[in-house]
């Protein structure tokens, strides 16, 4: 290829001479002229090399033919001599000149051509999603996009190694590994090997090496550092990616646990409506050796109601997902509230709220529940006829709910676990009502108010269960 | 005699069969549906007197069937769950149920929820006026047809009924449990959130301005008054 234009270009420079000599007869100028315009014509096409070879044949030619004494390689007239050197001088440096040209312009297309190649690199980074196998596809990437024979990637952290192409051997781990902390890349033009670490700031994930040939295809030192940003940022994005996912199926896990609960709930109180209604409604008609069987029928349905209940609350309090929906509420109205949902039956109780008590910021509901446990708690363990006292006070910038009973009192090393689930006072072991979990959930909801419950006791003289709620500024109507 | 029709609407068939039994046990017929969808369709063929709605079920669900039957319809609907929150009950209210019963339930407090939702005032209390108008409110008892600024107002027979037992009682004010004795019956009272759902409807759709209400006020802490503007 390169003899053909050598030849081209010689040829050329005889034509003009054989047609000026032999068929058209012009001056020395004219054809001293139209030999430059060919030498500027050769560098610009072909470059430098090819305009030089050209311009010494340019120079014997027209020496031999324009210059007197004409068909010799002498000169006679010393203007002559100025004349050819100003010709000599002036075909090289065009030619020198044309040539820098086209080193310029084709640098800028090699620019141009790895510009587009790491635009596409970053695309084809883009649609990549999640961090399985980042690394190695990030290879494959660089390689097609850059045409490289052989790729590798050294992922620090994990102290992988990712290859692609036969000949990734090239660059030995070692290489790769020494490359992962250097300041900067390198560029082996002899072996086609390019190396560079990858770097996120000052922290080096790994190194990554092109193996191309021709060696004289290798990405320049810039578009290295691009290609390694890019393979830091495309790790970093791909890490972020995968937390982003994690945290996602944990926020899922979390769903899926309380539509479960949910759906438990659901699906144990459905049969115990049949059953409730059923027995309730023979009851209604029942012969009396009848109504004693079916009201355990019908009380058993309750508990377990109430245990399923119990169940899912426990397990909505210990999964954090409690749901509060707080607003300013008088201590009045959830003790009323609470008493209100006794049942009908049961002991009357002694309230004493105090006058003038600010609002407290709570869930009625919740609140109302816990009151009611510790009420129900205190009616079951104290005497009947004895007397159970609900007292509402402000402590600081707290309003405490107390619930006070004559009972038996409890032990000073069982007061402690008392709010544990499943532990039962050792003087009630035995006692099959209740699942052990009400005094727990009551733990449960004061605390998820960001409030405190305790017990104060003095065995033989009777217990007090206190809980405090946090106050909010406006007073009680 | 039939103590009048039933549209239960449950996906569990156990439910639907034990309330057969005891409905037609107390003398109501009873037809069955087992999704929202069906209920919508058998409603016009069948004209209950009441529908028994099962909240949490395949397909379209409690509260949107119930919204459905309450465009195009006055029947009195109770909701049947086994949610027992506020919020639920709320939601319930709202979306144009009379009632909410909590499941599992005794038959008896559910006979009781399905006679207190069929219940409707008389007509034309003893001795008491037969039309009221005060502003741009005009009540007529005997057809219970309310307009309001100038437009027809539909009301539920149990927003009517509110409606009714304020306007006998101008001025006073009336407490939460005795509005809901009169309004539902003499086993309610603890229900307050009842009346801040139907009164609230109420207002959206006879006051001005809801959010400001002129006619229906509420006594904080008591109940609420309705005032006769001239």
């Amino acid at each position: 290829m390169r003899a053909l234009r050598f030849a081209a270009a010689l040829l050329l420079v005889a034509a003009v001479l054989a047609v000026y000599h032999w068929a058209i007869a012009v001056n020395t100028v004219t054809a001293a002229l139209t030999l430059l315009l060919a030498i500027l014509l050769i560098s610009t096409l072909w470059g430098l090399a090819e305009a030089t070879v050209a311009s010494i044949a340019a120079v014997l030619g027209f020496n031999y033919f324009f210059l007197e004494p004409i068909g010799t390689l002498t000169i006679q007239d010393p203007q002559n001599i100025v004349a050819f050197l100003a010709f000599l001088i002036t075909a090289v440096t065009a030619s020198q000149l044309s040539g820098y040209a086209r080193r310029r312009t084709a640098e800028a297309e090699g620019r141009r051509l790895e510009m587009e190649r790491l635009y596409a690199l970053v695309q084809s980074m883009m649609l990549r999603g999640s961090a399985r196998n980042t690394a190695s596809e990030f290879v494959q990437d660089v390689m097609q996009v850059f045409g490289c024979s052989a790729a590798a990637f050294y992922y620090l952290p994990g102290g992988d190694v990712f290859r692609s192409g036969p000949l990734s051997g090239a660059a030995g781990d070692a290489d790769l590994r020494a490359a992962a902390e250097a300041p900067e890349g390198s560029v082996d033009r002899q072996r086609g090997i390019a190396i560079a670490p990858v770097r996120l700031g000052v922290r080096s994930l790994g190194s990554m090496a092109l193996m191309v040939a021709p060696p004289a295809a290798l990405p320049s030192e810039q578009t290295l550092r691009a290609i390694g940003n890019l393979a830091a940022i495309a790790i970093e994005r791909a890490r972020a990616f995968d937390e982003a996912s994690r945290s996602e199926s944990a926020r899922q896990g979390e769903a899926l646990k309380t539509a479960l609960l949910d759906s438990l709930a659901h699906d144990i109180k459905t049969p115990l409506t049949s059953i409730k209604a059923a027995v309730t409604s023979l009851l209604g008609g029942a012969p009396a050796n009848q109504r004693e069987l079916l009201t355990i029928i019908d009380e058993e349905a309750d508990r377990l109601n109430r245990l399923a209940a119990e169940v899912v609350a426990m397990a909505r309090i210990e999964a954090g997902k409690l749901h509060l929906e707080k607003r300013p509420v008088a201590a009045a109205e959830i003790v009323s509230n609470a008493l209100n949902a006794l049942p009908a039956d049961a002991r009357p109780v002694t309230v004493n709220v105090a006058a003038e008590l600010p609002l407290v910021d709570a869930d009625p509901e919740f609140a109302a529940q816990v009151v009611k446990q510790l009420v129900e708690n205190a009616l079951k363990y104290s005497p009947g006829g004895s007397p159970v006292v609900v007292s509402a006070e402000r402590r600081d910038a707290r309003i405490v709910i107390g619930v006070a009973d004559r009972g038996p009192g409890i032990e000073e090393n069982e007061r402690a676990r008392i709010f544990d689930k499943f532990f039962r006072g050792r003087r009630h072991r035995f006692d099959t009502k209740g699942t052990g979990m009400g005094l727990a959930i009551a733990k449960g909801i004061v605390e998820a108010h960001g409030g405190r419950i305790w017990v104060e006791s003095e065995p033989g003289e009777g217990s007090v269960f206190y809980f405090a709620l946090p106050a909010i500024g406006g007073r009680e109507n | 005699m039939s103590a009048g029709k039933i549209l239960v609407v449950d996906d569990d068939p156990q439910i639907r069969r034990v309330m057969k039994a005891t409905l037609v046990g107390h003398s109501y017929e009873v037809t069955e549906a087992r999704t929202g969808e069906e209920a919508l369709e058998s409603l016009p063929g069948d004209m209950p007197n009441l529908v028994l709605l099962d909240m949490n079920m395949p397909g379209m669900g409690g509260l949107e069937t119930c919204r459905a039957i309450r465009a195009g319809s006055d029947i009195p609907v109770v909701i049947l769950s086994v949610r027992n929150s506020e919020k639920d009950k709320v939601a319930a209210l709202d979306a144009g149920a009379d009632d909410y019963v909590t499941k599992p339930f005794g038959i008896e407090e559910l006979l009781a929820r399905i006679r207190a939702a069929m219940r409707r005032s008389p007509s034309s209390p003893e001795g008491g006026p037969r039309t009221y108008a005060s502003g741009d409110l005009e009540i007529d008892f005997e057809t219970r047809h309310v307009r309001a600024q100038g437009r027809d107002v539909r009301l539920t027979p149990k927003e009517f009924d509110l409606l009714r037992y304020l306007v006998m009682h101008a001025g006073k004010p009336v407490p939460h449990r005795e509005l809901l004795q009169a309004v539902w019956g003499p086993d309610y009272g603890d229900e307050p959130e009842y009346l801040r759902v139907f009164v609230n409807q109420v207002r959206k759709k006879i006051e001005a301005n809801p959010s400001k209400p002129k006619y229906i006020v509420t006594e904080p802490w008591v109940g609420y008054r309705f005032v006769a503007n001239s």
